[in-house]
């Protein structure tokens, strides 16, 4: 039997999609399905799952509310502070490091990405420990210095863990930004200041948006940096899930509060996705 | 073209090396006010870093960039009194042409009122035929269409000397013609200099009336178009600009012998091995007569006139192009046929090997 | 460790011993993995190439099995040993908290054959018929006269041995005596200093049963109490100490030796390891209560090799084997056999065996207690507070 042209490109775009799909479909939707199904039951008196179906658990959410808030303020925080210290970075290793040292500058960058972050955080705590840094700096006379448990060690640890991530899409939109458009931008007679607000920072908005989005969910979920550098005295929605999947075991409540993470998710996402559209005039995402 | 007694471009033992590479070696040069200079060359030449020197994008080595009469060494770009039309033009992507067009007269300071930078920028794409499309994006235009946006850029600012790196590079040959006689009339109202830099040496000829003939980093010739093309003070030039026939010669007392020890009509105060150049149009094709004898080879027929590759005894192949004008059917002559060229011996420009 | 650690920045050595215990996943007794959300890490023991099979194991053992446990909790060699004597390759499965193991036993295909469960989740495991009740005469090396019924009991449900004990333990705080002067005895007295002289320095477990139930004990009331005005007594303290603690965190022992923290809640070989390494670190048991409790082997009714789980249970059961265990894991030994082989370094060490008078106020937690739903929702209020 011979196919048609047309359906024979249908047959071989879906061949080609297929894997990809299964794959989404398996571990991405299927589990989606399962926790919103969960979401709607009650806990087992043992913990668990026992079927049910009740909006109980959503209606529970304001038990978490500290968790949430804390989490809504820690991701556009955690994001700002890694897009400061970022921007710069990539800026100049894709703008004004000679081509022939970037690359390594760049495997520099990346390369304690690759270390877990639990053993990354881990160092910290004992840098940031009375027998770390604090110790050091008694040595020159700065005495009772605490690091450790302190929302700045947190942030410290958040943006060490998650710099790179900021780092590398702005880097990529940077890196294949024209050259020429910087030239014609201060042939006009823009100051580099102006050059930098005008033409680079706009065109690099995608990678910004991208770096941002993906900073800012990472985030929604981070638990640990809070718990190793914290001290655990601090609460995000992270932990939250932890303690009701691991500890309390109360999935259904647990799961109600995924969906609603997966849905802030797609929220920042959404607005992050739109700036970078609006400001570059292109519908393009740099993802890494 | 009337020369002033200040030129508003000049170098000055001009020098750019990139490490142990001298891309720009020791130029001089003076442009008078309100020229059109074209920098030609083949790619390499320097003819790029000279233009970006002008600009302010590379920082010359030794020597010095006048602008005006001011030296321009370290001067920055966004501080020269100079705008340039790049090669692709480098639109700004996340801008409309209006907005392309305004982002010089925006940088100004002290601040320019909006509405002057409207009337202007209106004014701008008017001159470039481009009134209606303010609100385009670039991307949404043609490659004429976009030149244009940046032709509009770059002379909203009102710059002493307009430079342009291969403007008309990336446009098909009609358009290309089109542009060239609209930069020629837009350089006539504007009255400013424009210096050009290109590869293609008819675009050199056709527009400008100060041509800059550059080899490896050295000015090779420095004149008018007709000029550089009836006089090439070297083999390079005379090659590279326009077609030459190229006849290696031996000069003996004067006299032009070729290989095989006949005359070559023509005359050279040098000696030794020489090679001979003749330009096609200066030769004379015919049936029969006095003249070198050979057989044409090929026939390109050109509309207007047409080429011949003619293959002479003991020389090798000389093309030859014959103007049509008053020429019929008859007249061309088919390959395979016995044909005898004569030129005027003055026509003969010899130099040393 | 020694003692000059305490009075330097960490060295590269020290540095690198606490990550290989990290690697290890034993910086405490088995919460780190718990609070760090790791999951499980897994260690395959080779088999002993030419390990014959042993003739006393009449049953044919297959080739493998795997035990979920604690991390650091036993002698690697035990493993070694009991693949040589019957060609058993044993996969050694950690876990953070009984909460995990609960959900993965729950959740089908754990794959154990073997596994280690504390006391107040034996109850739950064997209404959920998780585990099997034990053939006690596949377990030969099993002596209940030599056992202290005080261990025996919490495997027993209804009169049925689901489980027979591991090793004991307490659950005190750790003091570091060079810091805070003031005598501590009672779970009263470290609240108190930890709004005070230790303002910034005390730490409390990530963990509901032993945080809420010392509070409770702190206040007079019954450790394992889940009543609501008991609860929110509790609530009150420990939202009233928590602007003034270090940290709510179970993995203590760093924070304790690097004197960023100096006092904590403490289990017995936690206690036992500070102690050795920092003489000045204490480690004391509340006059008021506490927490005692006891783990167990069981085995797992969906066990897939369960001639293997009775042939290393009856292995461990050896005194030879658990003596070892005893000394590797430093908790204390429930079965008199087995005391009586340890060092008397051991034995005589007070944090490890303490008088009986000080283990008399102790509580062993209850089933209740650790799924409480109010009671982790208090712990959720206290760690969001």
């Amino acid at each position: 039997m011979a196919l048609s042209a047309a359906a024979r490109k249908r047959w071989v775009t879906a061949a080609l999609l297929a894997p990809a799909g299964l794959w989404l479909f398996f571990f991405l939707a299927l589990p989606f399905l399962a926790i919103l199904v969960f979401s709607l039951g009650e806990r087992a008196p043992a913990g668990g799952y026992q079927p049910a179906l009740t909006l109980a658990n959503y209606l529970n959410l304001p038990a978490r509310g500290a968790a949430f808030l804390n989490t809504a303020l820690l991701a556009p925080v955690g994001a700002a502070l890694c897009l400061a210290i970022a921007y710069p970075a990539a800026w100049f290793l894709a703008l004004r490091v000679d081509p022939r040292h970037r690359l390594l500058l760049v495997a520099l960058m990346i390369v304690p990405f690759w270390t877990s972050m639990l053993v990354r955080t881990y160092a910290w705590m004992y840098l940031l420990g009375a027998r770390g840094i604090p110790q050091l700096l008694e040595m020159i006379g700065i005495e009772n210095i605490r690091l450790i448990n302190t929302p700045g060690a947190v942030l410290l640890g958040i943006v060490y863990g998650y710099l790179p991530l900021m780092v590398m899409p702005i880097y990529v939109s940077l890196e294949k930004l024209d050259r020429r458009l910087l030239e014609a931008s201060s042939d006009l007679g823009a100051r580099p200041m102006s050059t930098f607000l005008t033409v680079t920072l706009p065109l690099s908005m995608p990678g910004v948006m991208t770096g941002v989005a993906l900073v800012s969910i990472l985030l929604l979920g981070e638990y640990l940096i809070p718990q190793m550098l914290g001290g655990g005295k601090v609460y995000f929605i992270g932990n939250a899930l932890v303690d009701l999947f691991l500890q309390s075991r109360n999935w259904p409540f647990g799961s109600a509060i995924a969906v609603t993470l997966v849905l802030g998710v797609v929220g920042v996402l959404l607005i992050t996705m739109r700036i970078a559209w609006k400001v570059s005039g292109t519908r393009q995402m740099d993802l890494v | 073209m009337a020369p002033e007694a200040i030129s508003d471009l000049e170098f000055r033992h001009l020098t750019k090396r990139y490490g142990e590479v001298e891309a720009v070696s020791g130029i001089d040069l003076s442009v008078p006010k309100g020229a059109f200079l074209a920098i030609l060359g083949p790619s390499g030449c320097g003819k790029t870093t000279c233009l970006r020197m002008i600009g302010g994008f590379e920082q010359p080595t030794e020597g010095e960039v006048r602008i005006a009469g001011q030296v321009v060494n370290g001067i920055p770009a966004y501080q020269r009194p100079v705008n340039m039309v790049f090669q692709h033009y480098a639109l700004f992507p996340h801008m409309n042409v209006a907005e392309n067009v305004g982002y010089g007269l925006r940088q100004m300071r002290p601040r320019l009122p909006s509405t002057e930078i409207d009337r202007r920028v209106g004014e701008a794409l008017e001159m470039v035929r481009l009134g209606s499309f303010a609100k385009r994006r670039t991307h949404e235009m043609s490659g004429g269409q976009q030149q244009r946006v940046a032709l509009a850029r770059a002379i909203v600012n009102r710059p002493k000397i307009l430079l342009l790196d291969e403007p008309l590079a990336a446009l098909d040959k009609k358009l290309r013609g089109d542009m060239q006689l609209e930069l020629l009339q837009l350089q006539r109202e504007l009255g400013i200099t424009f210096v050009l830099v290109t590869h293609d040496q008819e675009e050199a000829l056709s527009m400008a009336d100060l041509v800059c003939v550059m080899s490896a980093g050295r000015i090779s010739q420095l004149g008018t178009p007709q000029e550089v093309y009836d006089h090439p003070t070297d083999l390079f030039v005379a090659d590279f600009v326009g077609k030459t026939n190229r006849i290696p010669v031996t000069v003996d007392g004067g006299v032009l012998r070729l290989a095989d020890g006949r005359a070559l009509p023509g005359a050279s105060a040098l000696h030794g091995s020489a090679i001979a150049a003749l330009r096609p149009e200066a030769i004379r094709i015919a049936r029969a007569g006095d003249g070198l004898p050979g057989t044409v080879t090929h026939r390109i027929f050109l509309g207007s006139f047409a080429e011949y590759a003619v293959a002479v005894p003991g020389i090798g192949d000389i093309l030859v192009t014959t103007d049509r004008r008053g020429a019929t059917e008859a007249d061309l002559i088919a390959p395979g046929e016995a044909v005898c060229l004569t030129y005027d011996p003055a026509a003969v420009l010899v130099f040393p090997q | 460790m020694t003692k000059d650690f305490k009075d330097t920045p960490i060295t590269p050595d020290r540095f690198m011993t606490e990550f290989m215990r990290w690697k290890r996943g034993s910086i405490t007794r088995r919460h780190f993995m718990g609070v760090t959300g790791l999951g499980l890490a897994t260690a395959v023991l080779s088999r002993f190439p030419g390990a014959g099979v042993n003739p006393a194991f009449a049953e044919d053992l297959g080739t493998q099995m795997a035990i979920a446990t604690w991390p650091n909790y036993h002698d690697p060699a035990t493993f070694e040993n009991f693949t040589a004597a019957t060609g058993v390759a044993v996969e050694v499965n950690v876990f953070g908290s009984n909460e995990e193991m609960l959900a993965k036993l729950q959740a089908g295909g754990a794959g154990w054959s073997l596994f280690v469960p504390t006391n107040y989740t034996i109850s739950t495991y064997a209404g959920l018929k998780l585990i099997d009740a034990l053939d006690l005469s596949k377990i030969p090396n099993f002596s209940p006269s030599t056992q202290n019924p005080r261990f025996t009991s919490e495997g027993m449900v209804d009169g049925t041995t689901y489980a027979l004990p591991k090793n004991w333990g307490t659950t005190g705080f750790a003091v570091n005596t060079a810091e805070l002067k003031a005598p501590l005895t009672s779970w009263k007295d470290f609240f108190a200093v930890a709004m005070n002289e230790a303002d910034g320095r005390a730490m409390v477990h990530d963990y509901q049963l032993t945080t809420i139930g010392s509070a409770l004990v702190s206040l007079g009331l019954d450790f394992n109490s889940t009543k609501p005005e008991d609860l929110a007594q509790a609530e009150k303290l420990l939202l009233e100490v928590k602007p003034h603690l270090f940290a709510i965190n179970s993995d203590y022992q760093p924070s304790m030796r690097s004197t960023d923290a100096w006092m904590t809640m403490c289990w017995t070989n936690d206690g036992a390891q500070l102690n050795r390494d920092m003489p000045e670190i204490a480690y004391i048991l509340g006059t008021d209560g506490g927490e005692i409790w006891t783990d167990y082997y069981a085995i797992p009714s969906s066990a897939p090799n369960k001639a293997a789980g009775y042939a290393l249970l009856n292995f461990l059961m050896d005194p030879a084997v658990a003596v070892k265990e005893h000394i590797a894991n430093g908790a204390p030994a429930t079965d008199s056999r087995v005391i009586a082989l340890l060092p008397p370094e051991i034995t005589s060490n007070k944090i490890v065996y303490p008088d009986e008078a000080s283990l008399t106020p102790l509580e062993f937690g209850a089933a209740a207690t650790l799924t409480d739903p109010g009671r982790a929702e208090l712990m959720a209020r206290f760690k969001s507070a």
